[in-house]
């Protein structure tokens, strides 16, 4: 059903060997001479690590930033809620640990279906980021001689993640967040909050603008500059339940997808094996833990699916420790993507705990008994009073209930080397793009790709972008600005006037169960044919029957919901025809016709050693496949074992 | 688990202009494992099915970081729960047949925009008054040039965990945002990469704290009390002192 | 320079003054108590300290205006931030309700700190007609043979027994939050010291506010009806103070 175009994509990767790439590209982009900055115009929607990061940046530099985010204020993105910290290749241990280790860690964990490029250069900034943070008052973990610590973050070799207490991603985006405000003082940056934006405005092929709704008022509103930075997220909450904020959303990605910018590799998600489960119909979203829970915990679940004893009176030998049973070497430490299989699995067959039967034991009655309560309380003290806090149940006690959740997404808009989409003008950045994780994201990552694109790497490449093309002065009264509001506004107009009889979270949540069941963490040729009938079906219901009350004009979080339902529900099927067409299992993507005798995923590097890049056709054609091959020149392609 | 049932009386306006009102709505089968805020999504699918508006509150994350969720609780911020945001308050705190009382936080620094939502930006004009290190991306130093005390690190980051919701002005009863600043003077007071603007900082800071119409401190805790993060009243006494050296340090 | 005066003008700067003020006014009360309480240690002696105090004609001026002055300073800020505070808050809670769980362990005497308007308008009512009685004799005048004899009377009186008993607990009251809150504002907070603090605000607050309540107590138990005959008897060797007084 779908076109599979083999045109090449051209992600300008600069020539030269791998660890001069990025040097030898600044060099030879162009540059906006100081005082010409003042006369560009950029525009940064979303205030996360990368959006508050590029902002403030931008504006330091000179240029005049417009900064719109979705919140009531800059410092609420979704960044916020990362916990267990970002890497950098500072080799401060003393443990071995490089660039070249800390890249050839990350192309590895993304299952190499990541850019080399892109990744070196990830790692080679990694280090000025955290320079800056420090410089910025980030209160990092230190050591008592008062040198910076540093700990070892999901099976990585070397202790190359910092981090602030289990809140790291809010120091990194409240400095981020404080630089972008200096400028706001300072005038350079013009902030506009609690606005959303509803399309991209392309003048002569070029992004050129935004439109988007203030959410206070109901009004719509464009802004225009010379360039368009996207540093809106990911699409985590196509899934509904997922551990994402209940405002993020593909809106954003998914106009400028529509206006020219291609979708990359959308079936790349990220499911998390140890988060707290749902507990009933009502449940709004997932909180998880961190999953250095697993080095302690063991995971099992009744051997008897009948067995509705109390956790604690079920003896060992009528338990079935799963994963230490099928992999024995490995154990409870088996990869996110193996766990979280395993997990559906049992509680597919009947053998899930809990009052929803959809739930895993993870138990550290074993370890408590090893090391003592306060060992255990020093490792987890803060996970363990979270989880009773949410649940009233004391780990101490009885065993966690665990379940996998949707955390991230791989997949985004495609960018080339300088972060700029097919539509040219328009930069992605942040976890909006797809570029450095490839199929799968490793652990203190994604803070780290945020302040790069942010910080050091779009400042750089915007300028080629500025001084390199002809940019004609362009104000909002120009016909595709206001073409692009009109569009914008009969949109919402026109699902206010459904009137139907279902809620927009009622279709929110379907589309969720259809996305988790059919595009989860275990995906079929059929169960993705079947979820593309069932969200075409959803679709074609939300438009003749969702119910949406109250007017435009006016703050109605009820319509701003339906709005990004209303991309979810056309996204959801783009992600199962990704998910369709790549043949083979890697990273998250995990399809069952494609795996080894041992259950593990089996990559096809003969046909799918590539990107994923998606073209809109407009509403009634199949969006176009394009592919950007991707070469390994300094990372061997290798299979991963766990046995 | 089991189900409760509730009256609540929320309220309602429908925009920054119009008045106001309590209303009151009942609802059944309220589940005891339910964040409070699942438990107003369940209000309003009734209130849709109803064909009533639903409530607007705010809220994003929902795991208590964020700092967007608010709500007065039965005149609590936060609700009765300590150290604990709206998202992370369970049902099971309250008791078949309770009444609840819900309201936006209330301050002049605070105007509310419909029902339970009103605006904070008076506390990110605060911060952009000076609450960073004027430091231009790409200059900074080598991250460990600079020693910091652990146990400097330590108090600074307590203070950091601050998640800006405005709890501290909501409950004070003199509406102050002296637990708001004073946790992020203090945090950039006790590390030396605050040092430089130190002075400039903390006047510029409580400047434009009065001029944002908050209250004066009375030292009553309430605040420290209704912080979802912990934020000590000590911060307070420290932004008291900074702004006393300050002051009498100023060259002017 | 101006830049202090703006720093005082501040949010923080009134509280600062405020602080500095209270504990001045603290320091007051200590030096009043001490020679009121010369009233139990005899006749003689309280009239003898009076009679030294009123024999400083230049000092007894001076403290008596700066004393003035700080009373001044300390009641007119309390009114401008209270009427700040109520600016601050236009519209008002339906229910509002304390989360400080132990008000001693948080520190603040929470529901003292709550009252400090009121508490501090009904001590500034007792004041007025505490001056009434002493400094301007115009509330219930009487020609007294001592400066004893004086307090005497007037504590022997069913309405001053009631008033001063109302004004001088209310001003423990006052004090219980003021002293410590005066530390806090002044940015005097330690983990070793702040403790201390708070437990000798609060045996302060106890024996000012005590002491000065016993006045009326011990009036309404008769005791200074003794004194009052005493003084009279006396009368013909201390022939000075009331003269001098007018």
């Amino acid at each position: 059903m779908s076109v599979v175009e083999e045109t090449r994509l051209d992600a300008k990767i600069p020539g030269g060997p791998i660890e001069d790439k990025w040097e030898k590209h600044q060099f030879e982009m162009k540059l906006v001479a100081p005082n010409n900055k003042r006369k560009f115009d950029v525009i940064v929607v979303g205030t996360g690590l990368a959006g508050a990061a590029a902002a403030a940046s931008l504006a330091e530099l000179g240029y005049n930033v417009t900064n719109l985010c979705i919140q009531d204020s800059p410092r609420r993105a979704h960044s916020i809620a990362a916990q267990g910290g970002i890497n950098a290749a500072k080799n401060y241990p003393n443990d071995g640990d490089s660039v070249m280790r800390l890249f050839y860690d990350t192309v590895k964990g993304g299952d190499y279906r990541s850019r080399e490029a892109n990744v070196y250069r990830l790692a080679h900034v990694s280090n000025l980021i955290i320079d800056q943070c420090v410089a910025q008052g980030v209160p990092f973990a230190r050591e008592y001689g008062g040198l910076l610590a540093n700990r070892t973050f999901g099976g990585a070799q070397v202790s190359r993640t910092f981090y602030a207490r289990g809140q790291t991603g809010q120091q990194l985006l409240l400095g981020a967040y404080g630089s972008l405000m200096r400028q706001v003082e300072h005038g350079k940056v013009k902030l506009f909050p609690r606005r959303e934006m509803l399309d991209v405005v392309v003048v002569d092929g070029v992004a050129r603008g935004v439109v988007a709704r203030n959410l206070m008022t109901g009004e719509f509103e464009t802004y225009c500059g010379h360039a368009v930075l996207l540093c809106t997220g990911g699409y985590g909450n196509a899934y509904y339940l997922s551990t994402n904020a209940k405002g993020s959303n593909v809106t954003a990605a998914w106009r400028a997808y529509k206006r020219g910018a291609y979708f990359a590799n959308p079936c790349f998600t990220q499911i998390h094996p140890t988060c707290i489960p749902v507990s009933g119909d009502y449940q709004s979203k997932l909180t998880l833990m961190s999953e250095s829970l697993r080095n302690d915990g063991r995971v099992w679940v009744p051997k008897s699916a009948d067995d509705k004893r109390p956790a604690t009176e079920i003896p060992d030998e009528d338990r079935d420790y799963y994963l230490e049973r099928r992999y024995p070497a490995f154990g409870n430490m088996v990869p996110r993507d193996v766990a979280s299989r395993a997990a559906k699995e049992r509680c597919d067959a009947g053998y899930g705990v809990g009052e929803t039967g959809m739930a895993v034991f993870l138990d550290f009655k074993d370890a408590i008994a090893r090391d003592g309560e306060d060992v255990i309380h020093q490792k987890y003290g803060n996970l363990f009073h979270m989880y009773k806090k949410i649940t009233d149940e004391d780990p101490y006690h009885v065993p966690m209930r665990i379940y996998p959740a949707v955390h991230y997404t791989m997949g985004g808009l495609w960018v080339d080397y300088n972060l700029e989409s097919t539509l040219p003008g328009l930069f992605v950045l942040g976890e909006a793009n797809f570029s450095d994780h490839g199929a799968n994201r490793l652990g203190a990552s994604a803070l780290m790709q945020g302040l790069a694109d942010g910080y050091f790497v779009a400042p750089y490449t915007i300028a080629n972008h500025l001084a390199g093309r002809q940019l004609p002065r362009v104000t909002t009264h120009h016909p595709a600005f206001q073409e692009s509001l009109v569009d914008s506004r009969n949109r919402l107009e026109r699902i206010r006037n459904v009137n139907g009889e279902r809620s927009v979270d009622s279709i929110h949540r379907e589309l969720g169960h259809i996305m988790w069941n059919d595009c989860g963490m275990s995906r079929t040729a059929q169960g993705l044919n079947d979820a593309i009938d069932k969200i075409t079906a959803l679709r074609e219901e939300f438009w003749q029957n969702v119910k949406v009350l109250g007017k435009g004009e006016a703050l109605n979080q009820n319509l701003e919901h339906a709005g990004r339902v209303a991309d979810f529900l056309e996204f959801g099927e783009l992600l199962a025809r990704d998910a369709l067409e790549r043949q083979e299992s890697c990273g998250g993507h995990f399809r069952e016709e494609h795996q080894t005798a041992e259950n593990e995923a089996m990559r096809d590097d003969e046909n799918f050693c590539h990107v994923a890049a998606w073209e809109y056709q407009g509403t009634d054609s199949p969006a176009t496949r394009h592919t950007e091959p991707l070469t390994f020149e300094t990372v061997k392609l290798t299979q991963r074992s766990y046995k | 688990m089991s189900s409760l049932k509730l009256t609540l009386k929320v309220w309602r306006q429908p925009s920054r202009d119009e008045a106001g009102q309590f209303h009151t709505y009942h609802l059944e089968d309220v589940s005891t494992e339910m964040s409070f805020l699942e438990m107003l999504d369940v209000l309003n699918e009734n209130l849709i099915a109803q064909d009533e508006e639903p409530v607007a509150f705010d809220h994003d994350c929902r795991e208590g970081i964020c700092g967007m969720c608010s709500l007065m609780i039965n005149g609590q911020a936060h609700g009765p729960d300590n150290e604990t945001t709206t998202c992370q308050l369970h049902m099971r705190h309250f008791r078949d047949g309770d009444t609840i009382v819900i309201e936006p936080w209330r301050a002049k620094a605070f105007p509310v925009i419909r029902d339970l939502v009103v605006d904070r930006s008076a506390l990110d004009r605060v911060i952009a008054a000076g609450g960073y290190v004027s430091v231009n991306c790409g200059s900074a130093p080598d991250a460990n040039a600079v020693l910091v005390p652990k146990t400097d690190a330590d108090k600074a980051m307590d203070a950091a965990a601050c998640i800006g919701c405005g709890a501290c002005v909501a409950a004070c009863k003199n509406a102050s945002a002296m637990l708001f600043v004073g946790a992020k003077v203090s945090q950039m007071a006790l590390l030396p990469q605050g040092k430089p603007e130190r002075a400039s900082r903390v006047l510029n800071m409580v400047a434009r704290m009065d001029e944002e119409g908050f209250g004066n401190c009375t030292n009553t805790a309430e605040c420290e009390a209704a912080c979802p993060a912990g934020i000590s009243l000590s911060n307070i006494a420290r932004l008291n002192r900074e702004y006393l050296k300050a002051a009498l340090t100023a060259a002017n | 320079m101006t830049s202090l005066i703006r720093a005082l003008s501040s949010s923080i700067g009134k509280k600062l003054l405020m602080s500095v003020t209270g504990l001045a006014l603290c320091g007051f009360l200590v030096v009043h108590l001490s020679g009121n309480l010369l009233l139990y240690v005899g006749a003689a002696e309280y009239d003898a300290y009076a009679h030294a105090l009123h024999a400083q004609k230049i000092l007894l001026p001076i403290a008596e205006t700066g004393l003035f002055l700080l009373f001044i300073l300390h009641i007119a800020l309390g009114l401008i931030t209270a009427g700040e505070n109520r600016a601050a808050r236009e519209v008002k809670y339906d229910t509002q309700r304390s989360k400080v769980i132990d008000p001693s362990s948080k520190g603040a005497p929470n529901l003292a700190s709550k009252l400090m308007v009121p508490t501090g308008l009904i001590v500034l009512m007792f004041l007025l007609i505490h001056l009434g009685h002493f400094k301007l004799g115009i509330i219930s005048p009487g020609d007294d043979a001592s400066e004893a004899a004086k307090a005497g009377r007037i504590l022997s009186e069913g309405f001053t027994q009631v008033v001063y008993l109302i004004g001088t607990l209310v001003l423990g009251i006052h004090l219980f939050h003021g002293f410590q809150s005066a530390f806090q504002t002044m940015g005097l907070n330690h983990p070793k010291y702040t403790p201390l603090i708070k437990t000798f605000g609060f045996i302060f607050a106890v024996c000012i506010g005590l002491g000065f309540a016993s006045f009326p107590a011990m009036g309404y138990l008769g005791r200074f009806k003794e004194t009052e005959t005493q003084t009279t008897e006396n009368r013909a060797e201390t022939p000075t103070s009331i003269t001098q007084r007018k």
